[in-house]
């Protein structure tokens, strides 16, 4: 067991040196950071000052190498654009994140869990597509449209929610719900699947057979049951949401890791992306590794085939 | 073919007579039909040439409301275009790069999850890992990237939105590889002397071939709404292209202004055949492969 | 759409401009005495005028960039208009454009240069102060020259020999040899004529200044969320004259169309870059203003492949064609509401040595006939149209109206900085959309488009090569200019360019703004002098 950790983890680690270099090297071939902090036009002086400032004359290996010495030291560099720390920056937009990202997460489940039961109880045929497709739409609109919609119902024409921004409980709900939405039909999906799993377990033909109530047998003993895998994928789901935002951050103007990212490929600031896709992957390798040993515990036969 | 060449194995899932089968989606087959017909045969549909307009007719409203005309039957956009036509053209756009993407896809990932399923060792550590950093790394920021790089073509974007998400085949398809190598008909052509390559092509691929199909009619919907997000960061395909994501994406502006055809037009067509995909992908997954039921 | 009643909507006029140059004449002088009355208004308790002494209120900008700390530091300056956005309100300059000049006496109230043309003399304006209440004194000026780094810094340094400070009001630059744009780069190209406090920067270090920073301008620093908001408030030691709002809040709104949403339900009172049909949905709402300013970028077509014979662009009758093809009036009606100016030159018409070219032609019918001419009588395929994405909207009404001529091109927009990139490196071909809103003079726009070595030339011409060596030693201003216009004729001669505009930069205004001093500046794209902006409290 404890060798079978030690190369999940080793594995873990070359994962994210190799996903360290990529970001590096594409970020590179994408183009000059130079040539959007001068205006068009410039001198090569001033191009060749900011290259010098940039520490970008150096040899690739070289800056390759500063970036990952730093890096083993917790250190991202400073950002180009900015010229503030990369965790700073990364640590002051966490918390907008880490919030969106949750509010998001209960729309989700509001919608995903109660349209999953819904489907695989069979209410009532028009119940059951109703809910499946309510969550699939959030599937199949592009959220900057959603997002777009939303602000021009309840920002222009009924003047409830603020446009854009953060600050208070009321300007969470647009883009959270633009961004949870997408995930519904993922946890629709789920929920049903679990439950019908449960409802043809022994375990609940035994209530059955006891003359339980139905909506007792489903609501407490399927229910509690199937929920566990729901969670378990809405909490790696919750760490995706973080990294995917970008879109909706955008509309909303959310002042997210997601915009922050975006933000940082637009302007070719080199740390900037570095670091946030080097934490973000670090956060989803994490949690791949941490959901492949807690298998390994419960199934050993996963060790020998990993 | 696999049946009989091959004597040791044992035969892929009998095709289905699926329209007879409960709960089979009539009505989302029916729309994709129709939207594939559509996309067939836009030059002969569509009333004009959808990338060329006049800015003297720009912003004409649908025929049925004040100030449009029968002329442009679902109205123009900002540089006068005609929305049907482009909704016509769009189909075909979106209906290639939506299909191409996901099969190309489809064929990575399958390629590499068969291969690294089955060979095991070095081999699998490798594609293995790759896939890791592949889905450590943001898919949206990948595309841009990759935008970046190769300059946004209808070509490329078909590359980029593959190349973002083969690692969902890979992942899946490997896993099935793993529990159908323990299964007794491989053994048995392993006994019979087939040749590696000759299980992989013949024993294995037609066993995940329902997988990745059903893999591949939910994708096409991920893959579609993806190509518009790319659209709204610029990176799409490029205009004056008709494609539905560019559409939307181009439209968005009209939708603070009153112009809404220009965005609920493309943004239906976009979520009529991502939905009626994911519903057909849906029963597939029930009746075909119980195994793929957490996707 | 295209209305025919237009030509209600102008630019802003001369007399706003001639208003606030008097205002400026006049105010520190009134502000004082306001000041001096307002302790006897208190006295005679007439609280009216108390609170007009005093700065009121917040106003809110949604800004369409990420704004950057950099900008906080004029010693970083790039060679672009955005940090200006910032640097007009926390910090002054020596001399600076103005609502109606393009150097006014600013923190200098005079200058002189000497008859050699080999110094330029600077007097410091007397009893001004950084924010934290020193005194603003020649030594600080020769500190911000010498540490600025910010663009052409090079070339400064180069041709600036020493900086003397005789006494605490005399700033002394001398030069190696004499050079004509001096007081060009010092004023408006570079941030280096804007002044920091030396003593403030010793003290506290780089990185506290670029925490705190503290200027001489008319609004002192309170927050700045990097990327998401930005907070001054009034500085009431301001010396030319007392800021009437209180707060300013700059909050960055990245989405068009959110910050129009933000500008109508009063989240924001003034929203930066609104175009198009947003505009013109503004324009139909009651109670906003549309503020059009005019910039001093301009855009334009270049064609790569006018120097190789074997091209169709190297044929001047089929660049003539492309640039008649172009519906000027209506490409700039459809997007930018008419306000662009179709001035039909790649160098602003603000700019030292402008030289005026005839109006841009829009004649489809003479282009067929000159392509027709040139052997193309069913038009051609052109190959590649490669443009920055985020105008690619630019790109599609001219690829129409290319296509109409028969000049069949294919759009390749490019992400901003992929396209920068390949653009600098010579790597594009066929046509190029670009543009530029770099500082400067003629002869350096030339320099960095038209000239060999240029960033942005594929190409030469060793006619103009002379020339353009010629004026750059000339010391005579009138023939230097001479040759200047020499050069910009024949550039237009040639059709190296097909120039389209010189872009309106449209800004929406809420309700409560009464001065949002957009525009006052020529050519400034933002809010600015700040102290001038006033709130609508009637």
């Amino acid at each position: 067991m404890k060798h079978y950790i030690a190369r999940r983890v080793g594995y873990s680690l070359l994962s994210l040196l190799l996903l360290s270099l990529t970001i590096f090297l594409f970020v590179r071939v994408t183009g000059d950071p130079a040539s959007l902090l001068v205006e068009p036009g410039a001198s090569p002086q001033d191009i060749e000052n900011v290259h010098r400032q940039l520490g970008l004359d150096q040899p690739l290996w070289v800056q390759y190498w500063q970036f990952i010495a730093s890096l083993a030291q917790g250190d991202l560099g400073q950002s180009f654009y900015y010229r503030t720390p990369v965790l700073d920056l990364y640590f002051q937009r966490l918390p907008n994140s880490l919030l969106l990202a949750a509010v998001a997460m209960a729309f989700s489940l509001l919608i995903g869990i109660p349209s999953g039961i819904i489907a695989a109880v069979r209410v009532g045929r028009m119940w059951d597509s109703a809910g499946k497709i309510f969550a699939l739409l959030g599937l199949s609109l592009p959220s900057f449209w959603v997002g777009l919609v939303l602000i021009l119902v309840f920002t222009v024409w009924l003047g409830w929610l603020p446009s854009s921004g953060s600050g208070t409980a009321l300007h969470v709900l647009m883009p959270a719900f633009a961004l949870g939405w997408y995930f519904a039909a993922a946890h629709m999906r789920l929920t049903r699947s679990s439950m019908l799993e449960v409802l043809g377990s022994e375990y609940v033909k035994l209530a059955r057979l006891k003359g339980l109530p139905e909506a007792l047998v489903i609501g407490k003993h399927a229910f509690k049951n199937a929920l566990i895998p729901v969670i378990t994928l809405a909490g790696i789901n919750l760490v995706v949401m973080i990294n995917v935002a970008v879109v909706v951050e955008m509309v909303f103007a959310w002042p997210g890791i997601g915009r922050l990212l975006y933000e940082g490929i637009s302007f070719r600031d080199f740390p900037v992306v570095q670091g946030v896709v080097v934490i973000g992957g670090a956060m989803i390798i994490l949690v791949n590794l941490a959901i492949d040993i807690v298998y390994a515990l419960i199934d050993p036969r996963i060790r020998l085939a990993g | 073919m696999s049946v009989t060449t091959h004597p040791t194995a044992v035969p892929a899932p009998a095709p289905i007579a699926f329209w007879r089968l409960k709960g089979f989606p009539l009505i989302p087959v029916l729309i994709l039909l129709l939207i594939a017909l559509v996309a067939i045969f836009a030059d002969v549909l569509a009333p004009y040439d959808p990338e060329i307009g006049s800015l003297a007719r720009r912003f004409r409203p649908p025929a049925w409301q004040e100030g449009g005309s029968m002329a442009h039957l679902l109205g123009t956009d900002h540089v006068g275009r005609d929305v049907l036509s482009r909704l016509m053209y769009g189909a075909r756009v979106s209906m290639i790069v939506g299909l191409a993407a996901v099969l190309f896809a489809g064929v990575l990932g399958t390629f590499l999850g068969i291969v690294s399923g089955y060979l095991g060792g070095w081999v699998d550590q490798v594609i293995m890992r790759l896939t890791d950093t592949w889905l450590a790394l943001p898919g949206l920021t990948f595309a841009i990237f990759l935008a970046a790089i190769v300059g946004p073509s209808e070509l490329n974007i078909i590359f980029i939105l593959g190349g973002v998400y083969w690692t969902r085949y890979a992942r899946v398809i490997r896993s099935e590889v793993l529990s159908l190598k323990e299964r007794e008909f491989v053994n048995l052509a392993i006994v019979a002397g087939c040749s590696r390559r000759a299980i992989m092509w013949h024993h294995i691929l037609p066993n995940v071939i329902n997988s990745a199909v059903v893999l591949a009619t939910l994708m096409l919907g991920i893959v579609i709404v993806t190509e518009a997000a790319l659209s709204f960061l610029g990176v799409g395909v490029p205009p004056p292209r008709p494609a539905w994501g560019l559409m939307l994406a181009d439209g968005k502006k009209g939708l603070m202004v009153g112009y809404w055809w220009l965005t609920v037009l493309p943004g239906l067509c976009i979520m009529l055949m991502v939905l009626s995909a994911n519903l057909l992908g849906d029963w597939l997954r029930v009746k075909l492969d119980p195994q793929l039921r957490q996707l | 759409m295209g209305s025919p009643g237009r030509s209600h909507r102008r630019l802003p006029q001369a007399p706003d401009r001639k208003t606030s140059i008097q205002e400026a004449a006049l105010l520190p002088i009134s502000r004082r005495q306001a000041l001096a009355l307002g302790g006897a208004a208190l006295l005679a308790g007439s609280a009216g005028d108390a609170r007009a002494a005093s700065p009121q209120g917040q106003l809110t900008w949604a800004v369409h960039v990420s704004l950057a700390p950099t900008w906080f530091d004029p010693a970083e300056t790039p060679g672009m208009i955005t940090p200006f956005m910032l640097l007009y309100a926390l910090h002054d300059a020596m001399v600076k454009p103005m609502p109606g000049q393009t150097a006014a006496p600013c923190l200098a109230d005079a200058w002189k240069m000497a008859p050699d043309g080999l110094s330029y003399e600077f007097t410091v304006r007397k009893d001004v102060t950084f924010h934290n209440g020193e005194p603003v004194t020649a030594e600080d000026v020769k500190f911000s020259f010498e540490r600025y780094r910010g663009t052409s810094a090079s070339v400064m340094k180069e041709r600036v020999a020493a900086v003397e400070t005789p006494d605490a009001r005399t700033v002394r630059f001398v030069l190696k040899k004499p050079w004509p744009d001096f007081l060009t780069f010092y004023s408006s190209a570079t941030g280096a004529g804007w002044i920091v406090p030396k003593k403030y920067i010793q003290q506290v270090g780089e990185e506290g200044f670029k925490k705190a920073p503290i200027g001489a301008g008319p609004y002192k620093f309170v927050s700045f969320t990097p990327g998401v908001e930005l907070v001054f408030e009034a500085f009431e030691g301001y010396w030319r004259k007392l800021p009437s709002v209180k707060r300013l809040v700059l909050k960055v709104i990245p989405e068009e169309s959110t910050r129009l949403a933000a500008l109508k339900r009063g989240e924001v009172d003034i929203a930066y870059s609104i175009r198009g049909e947003l505009a013109e949905e503004l324009q139909r709402t009651p109670g906003f203003t549309l503020k059009p300013v005019v910039i001093q970028g301009t855009f334009w077509l270049y064609f790569p492949e006018q120097w190789d014979p074997k091209s169709p662009w190297h044929d001047l009758r089929v660049r003539e064609a492309a640039a008649l093809a172009m519906d000027y009036k209506s490409i700039n009606e459809a997007l930018t509401l008419g306000y662009s100016r179709v001035a039909n030159s790649i160098i602003p018409d603000s700019f030292e040595f402008f030289w005026k070219p005839p109006p841009a032609v829009y004649d489809p019918r003479q282009a067929k006939a000159l392509l027709a001419a040139a052997g193309f009588r069913n038009g051609f395929d052109a190959g590649d149209y490669y443009c920055d994405a985020s105008y690619a909207n630019l790109a599609e009404a001219v690829l129409n109206n290319l296509q109409e001529v028969g000049i069949r091109v294919k759009l390749r927009p490019l992400e901003r900085a992929a396209f920068f990139s390949a653009y600098a490196e010579k790597k594009l071909k066929n046509i190029i959309q670009a543009a530029s809103g770099a500082f400067g003079n003629a002869a350096t726009r030339l320099d960095a488009f038209v000239m060999k070595g240029g960033t942005y030339a594929y190409g030469h011409y060793d006619d103009l090569e002379a020339l353009f060596a010629e004026q750059a030693v000339e010391l005579d201003q009138k023939k230097r200019t001479e040759l200047l216009h020499k050069i910009q004729r024949l550039v237009h001669e040639r059709v190296i360019y097909a120039p389209i505009w010189q872009l309106a930069f449209i800004n929406g205004q809420g309700k409560r703004v009464r001065e949002s001093a957009l525009g006052l500046i020529e050519g400034h794209a933002y809010s600015a002098p700040y102290e001038d902006v006033t709130i609508n409290t009637g």
